[in-house]
């Protein structure tokens, strides 16, 4: 439907191995703009590794990855202004702990995007009001509940304005109370139409706000259908597998 | 946050700074009785003829003491902060470069290092400085050979030698507990600023090691503790610091239970306050977070 538009991330086949480990092994695919693309997989299969390739946190061993038609291997030397153009949002939050609510969300603003303190503070102020924790942001990122923090994580992306969204099993680390407020912030974006790839083990997400479902394997991709096909009519055994193992708890 | 784990940061050597240890509830005896300890010799002080003639001239020395110990802690700061830096570097020539630096400056007792340094390395620096200056004039650059040239071991103080000695020592020290100090923070930090487009740099400054410092605070101030006591040492450079001044007193005088009693109780006395300052100091910096 889309497909002659120009991809936002084309990843060809990307390898990459920590000593013996392949943790990916020659995966190829393409995030079209707007597109949600949502990667499941046991653990150790190399969805994280995949993933952190796409800004260039992991350099691959071999294989290639694209964003917004710039090569990250040929342009080594701007890989800061292209990352500031694709936001992250990680297990564990990694707010820096240092610093309030706000600050986390203005320091990329002023010593990346070289902002005044006035105009990050209120693109900040605009992004806490859009994650609904516009109260706290006076408040250390230890004085706030799971959710919370990643809510302000999933803020701080935001306000760098990214082309993509790239998020790690952003609920993983979350007591099951707070899993709703994040990913009903995560629906919040999908309606926007911004363009995400989501690492998640949580399937009425993956069914609701996915365009496409990559089932990884040991570092390959096993299968790759669109939702309603993927739940509920898999081709492959493993998948079948998997799934029956991560819906029957 | 809390401060982590003390007993990674601390020099075997050092492991009973006052004021740093004990649990918080318990009620300060011991402050009390080196309280009373410090104030009896202040009164033998005031009333005793033979304790004040000797505190009168040891005192001369608190100055030097003082200022040797805070000018060569910066400089060690900033050597430390370089090279711990250095440490984590992504470059494997850095790394190798600072480890060989702590290497040495660890393996070697700092009584011979500061001979070593005062008198071997900064001999040796500044005959390089002139015959570098001879050099300039040979090949025509004059006035600027004219000036190294006259540059000679002498122009050193032993009061600068002892600085830099007691500098490049505690710059090694302090480069470790920088160096934990930036390992103790979470791989994730870095990662999100290096995600936000932050170059390493930026990051290290602005996420990391505002972290590391305070984390390490109480390891810093263990340091700078322990260099106070130690640049005693510089004493046998002849620099006039407390503990050279009592050693010269008792040499024509022989009040040595005079002499050294009151150099104890200075020392006690000064580290004593450094430690009462540095924990208001952190208990600030604990108190800033909430
Ligand atoms: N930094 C690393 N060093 C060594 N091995 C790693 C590293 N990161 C990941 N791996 C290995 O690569 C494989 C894939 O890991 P990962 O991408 O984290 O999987 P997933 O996110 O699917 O759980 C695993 O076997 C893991 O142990
Ligand atoms: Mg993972």
């Amino acid at each position: 439907m889309i497909e002659n538009k120009q991809p936002m991330i084309e990843i060809k086949n990307l390898s990459k191995n920590f000593g013996a480990v392949e943790a990916v092994n020659g995966v190829s695919l393409k995030v079209f703009p707007k597109q949600v693309l949502v990667i499941i997989g046991p653990s150790g299969s190399g969805k994280s590794t995949l993933l952190r390739a796409m800004n260039w946190l992991e350099c691959p061993t071999e294989g290639e990855v694209i964003v917004d038609g710039v090569s990250l291997s040929e342009n080594q030397q701007c890989i800061n202004a292209i990352r500031s153009n694709i936001g992250m949002v990680f297990q564990n939050f990694n707010l820096y702990g240092h610093l309030t609510v706000i600050e986390n969300i203005t320091l990329a603003l002023r010593i990346v995007k070289k902002m005044k303190k006035g105009p990050a503070e209120k693109i900040a102020m605009q992004q806490l009001i859009k994650v609904g924790i516009a109260d706290k942001a006076k408040n250390y990122p230890a004085q706030l509940s799971g959710g919370q923090q990643q809510r302000v994580a999933i803020a701080r992306a935001l306000a760098m304005e990214p082309k993509v969204m790239l998020f790690d099993e952003p609920t993983s680390a979350l007591d099951p109370e707070m899993i709703k407020e994040v990913l009903d912030v995560m629906l919040l974006l999908v309606k926007d139409g911004m363009t995400m790839v989501i690492v998640t083990h949580e399937m009425g997400f993956a069914k609701a706000a996915a365009d496409e479902v990559i089932f990884m394997d040991m570092g390959k991709i096993v299968e790759r259908a669109a939702p309603d096909v993927f739940f509920n009519n898999p081709a492959c055994d493993r998948t079948k597998q998997f799934l029956s193992q991560i819906l029957s708890h | 946050m809390a401060v982590t784990d003390s007993t990674l940061f601390q020099k075997n050597k050092d492991e009973m700074s006052p004021g740093l240890q004990g649990k918080k509830q318990d009620f300060p005896w011991w402050m009390v009785v080196i309280g009373i300890v410090i104030m009896a010799t202040f009164l033998l002080i005031q009333f005793n003829p033979d304790f004040n003639d000797a505190f009168m001239v040891i005192k001369a020395g608190l100055s030097i003491t003082i200022t040797t110990t805070l000018i060569a802690y910066t400089i060690a700061l900033v050597i430390g902060l370089l090279v711990g830096l250095g440490r984590v570097s992504e470059s494997k020539f850095w790394r190798n470069v600072a480890t060989i630096y702590v290497e040495i400056v660890r393996g070697v007792p700092l009584l011979v290092l500061i001979f070593f340094i005062a008198l071997v390395l900064i001999p040796a620096t500044t005959n390089l400085i002139s015959s570098l200056g001879g050099f300039f004039i040979k090949i025509g650059l004059d006035s600027m050979g004219a000036k190294l040239v006259t540059v000679n071991n002498r122009a050193v103080s032993m009061n600068t030698r002892a600085i830099i000695s007691l500098a490049i020592t505690y710059g090694a020290f302090l480069a470790e507990v920088f160096r934990a100090g930036i390992q103790s923070i979470n791989k994730g930090q870095m990662e999100a600023a290096r995600s936000q487009g932050m170059s390493h740099w930026q990051a290290m400054r602005h996420v990391i090691l505002p972290q590391a410092v305070r984390n390490v605070f109480p390891a810093l101030g263990n340091d700078l503790i322990s260099m106070l006591k130690d640049s005693s040492l510089v004493s046998i450079l002849a620099v006039r610091d407390i503990t050279q001044i009592a050693r010269l007193y008792t040499g024509h005088s022989f009040k040595f239970a005079e002499a050294y009693t009151i150099l104890c109780v200075l020392y006690l006395t000064l580290t004593l306050l450094l430690s009462l300052l540095l924990k208001l100091v952190e208990r600030k910096i604990s108190n800033d977070r909430k």
